[in-house]
């Protein structure tokens, strides 16, 4: 079974696309790293995959049916960190938290709520409104309001920014066991150490060609530079 | 087509036959005093968000850290801030002098005390900005704003209830002896002059921070004006939300879409401003309708109902605003983006109800039937709700398209329609109470009209409005 699939799908902005066209695919159980030099268009694959930016041809299906991101079934579905700034800005980070923990149905969502913030470290922080927060942080609140939440399919932009060494390593420990649970990740990353602890599968976004390829290649691709 | 033109005649025939108003007991120089009042306040918070005295980003980096006296760098700031404020007081002041006084002495005495009281307040805020503190100056200054309003509207209407006539103070009152309003110009231009001395002084000693933040607030409020951005001018001079004391547990969240109402009702909670524009929202009209001379021109009353209900939903229209800006937040809920929206116009609905029922209530004090006129007000607030949803949610300006040439630079083809995108339907969800001014009273046929109307127009503007792509 295929969860989230792109078949020649070709992004970008305007009518100029960004890299070559993308064929891949994510299954419940495994997680896809994206891979490629800064410009690339790792981000812009992610947006068009989970339905932000339209593609300028090709297709991409969730579930077998069309990308709607509109839909509140695939909001259900997906939960992703691809914007710095998700929140709701008069809400202390607890709340944020709390708030999508119950619109989720979570059941004991406060002490989901005291676990998550607990595993990002943000506990002495949980009272702050964002725009108080730091930037690694708010970072790791978008982190955290991704996972206090149930979902069939992870998109993380680079979720080891702005992250600390220790934490990066929790982070991927923590991702890991949820797809190892059954769940799917699909994330783009420059962190050859994140990608080998996690990734099944990685694309390589690049202008001639987006091969999918071993997690171990795109490592040592990486590492060359 | 017969149908049409007997109801027209019949309204025409109503109208001709309104009741004069006894309700109005506030003198129309009382009432351009406290509007006054309330703008000098409004104006007052708007100085002290801006500095007064601001440096661009780029000055601070580079002029500051140079070695000369800082107080000659921001000796023209200064003195631009002063013309300003002067300048405001001149405008705000001539209908005020002009209702209370005729001579040409006491009008020029009247704007003199007006432009130096503006002289002082600017001074005054540059050494309360020099001295670090002074952050309470737009809460007081806005709360003096809704009182100033507020307090005479419910004044009025008390009075008017108990049949009190009150003295008529304009002309008489004001009368002072010209020694006495010589003494008191003098008094204030002494202050002036010895507070801009001071205010001088301290410029050297305002921090490179404190210049660099109200710098970057003057700027993009300048950008978002010479854009034609009023959401953005809003982000650029509203308050920032403080840290609530105490966590929420929304445990009677159960829905998806009772957490956008959940998330909706703490930034109203949070946000005391908001309150301030709310009262100030259902006063204005109820001032209007207690003034003598005012309350007589049904239309005038009208479109201070217009202008009052759309500053209270504007209030409301907050977090459709942030979600426009950002919507990333709302993604994370499982609920589709339609019905983020209409989830969005619940808290609008539910406080314009009572916001517009208490305001139409007092507005028709003193022609019967105050049930009518309070389900008049309740049932026009579908339309507001929408307006507040439809305006926040509004698409940015084109600017990829052609551009008119104007004073203010270029500006995209459908500016027009899109600024009055909200206000639209507020305006024709008031017609119905608009109406019953006219007539001067609310017959029960118009109360279900506008309920019709108003749904009718809520729907429309909350199922046109769209979160951005």
């Amino acid at each position: 079974m295929v969860l989230l699939a792109a078949e020649q799908l070709s992004v970008g902005y305007g009518d100029a696309p960004v890299c070559a066209p993308v064929t891949v695919s994510v299954a419940p159980g495994t997680a896809v790293a994206l891979v490629g030099p800064n410009g690339a268009g790792k981000s812009t694959v992610l947006q068009t995959m989970v339905g932000l930016l339209p593609p300028l041809a090709g297709t991409v299906r969730f579930a077998g049916g069309p990308v709607d991101e509109r839909d509140a079934g695939f909001r259900r579905s997906v939960a992703g960190v691809l914007d710095d700034d998700a929140f709701f800005p008069s809400l202390t980070g607890a709340e944020h938290l709390l708030l999508t923990a119950r619109a989720h149905g979570v059941a004991d969502a406060e002490q989901v709520v005291a676990a998550e913030l607990a595993a990002f470290g943000l506990t002495d922080r949980a009272g702050a409104l964002p725009s108080a927060l730091s930037s690694g942080q708010r970072r790791r609140l978008a982190l955290a309001g991704a996972l206090v939440r149930p979902a069939d399919l992870l998109v993380l932009d680079e979720p080891e920014r702005r992250l600390d060494t220790a934490m990066r390593r929790v982070l991927a420990d923590r991702l890991a066991a949820l797809v190892d649970a059954g769940g799917a990740v699909l994330f783009a990353s420059h962190d050859p150490a994140f990608i080998g602890t996690l990734a099944d599968l990685a694309l390589v976004v690049g202008e001639d060609e987006c091969p999918v390829v071993a997690p171990e290649d795109a490592v040592a691709a990486l590492q060359e530079g | 087509m017969a149908l049409c033109g007997g109801t027209v005649s019949s309204l025409r025939e109503q109208i001709a036959a309104r009741p004069a108003a006894d309700a109005a007991v506030l003198p129309g120089a009382l009432t351009a005093a406290v509007v006054a009042l309330s703008l000098a306040a409004g104006l007052t918070a708007l100085f002290a968000r801006l500095g007064p005295v601001s440096a661009t980003p780029a000055a601070v980096g580079w002029w500051l850290p140079l070695p000369a006296e800082r107080r000659g760098l921001l000796r023209g700031e200064l003195r631009r801030s002063v013309g300003l404020a002067v300048a405001a007081a001149l405008t705000v002041g001539v209908p005020v002098v002009l209702a209370w006084t005729r001579t040409p002495a006491g009008v020029l005495a009247g704007l003199a005390a007006g432009a130096l009281l503006a002289v002082i307040a600017v001074a005054v805020l540059v050494v309360r900005q020099a001295g670090g503190g002074g952050g309470w100056v737009p809460p007081v200054a806005g709360a003096v704003a809704a009182v100033a309003v507020v307090g005479p509207a419910v004044a009025g209407s008390v009075v008017a209830r108990l049949d009190v006539v009150l003295p008529d103070a304009a002309g008489r009152a004001w009368s002072l002896p010209a020694p006495l309003a010589s003494g008191v110009l003098a008094v204030l231009l002494g202050l002036a002059v010895l507070c801009l001395v001071l205010a001088d002084r301290r410029l050297a000693d305002l921090p490179a921070g404190a210049l660099r933040a109200s710098g970057e607030t003057a700027q993009y409020a300048t950008a978002s004006v010479f854009s034609l951005d009023t959401r953005e001018l809003g982000r650029a001079l509203g308050t920032t939300v403080r840290r609530p004391r105490r966590p929420l547990a929304w445990r009677w969240v159960r829905h998806p879409w009772q957490a956008v109402v959940a998330g909706d009702l703490a930034v109203l909670a949070r946000s005391p401003w908001r309150w301030g524009q709310l009262a100030v929202g259902a006063a204005l009209p109820v001032l209007a309708a207690r003034t003598e001379g005012l309350a007589g021109l049904p239309a005038l009353v009208a479109v201070t109902v217009v202008l009052g209900w759309w500053l209270a939903a504007t209030s409301l229209g907050e977090p459709s605003r942030r979600a426009s800006a950002a919507p990333a937040a709302d993604r994370g809920l499982p609920l589709g983006g339609a019905a983020v929206v209409w989830a969005r116009a619940v808290v609008p609905a539910a406080v314009l109800a009572g916001v517009c029922g208490v305001s139409a209530l007092l507005i028709g004090q003193g022609t019967g039937a105050p049930a009518a006129w309070l389900v008049l007000g309740v049932v026009t607030a579908p339309a507001w709700a929408g307006a507040a949803v439809r305006a926040g949610y509004r698409p940015d300006l084109d600017w990829s398209g052609p551009v008119l040439a104007s004073p203010m630079g270029a500006v995209p083809v459908g500016v027009s329609s899109t600024l009055v995108r909200g206000p639209d339907v507020g305006l024709l969800g008031t017609a119905p109470v608009a109406l019953a001014l006219l007539l001067g009273a609310v017959p029960w046929w118009l109360v279900g009209a506008a309920l019709l109307w108003s749904l009718a127009l809520g729907a429309l503007a909350v199922g046109t409005a769209r979160p951005p792509d």
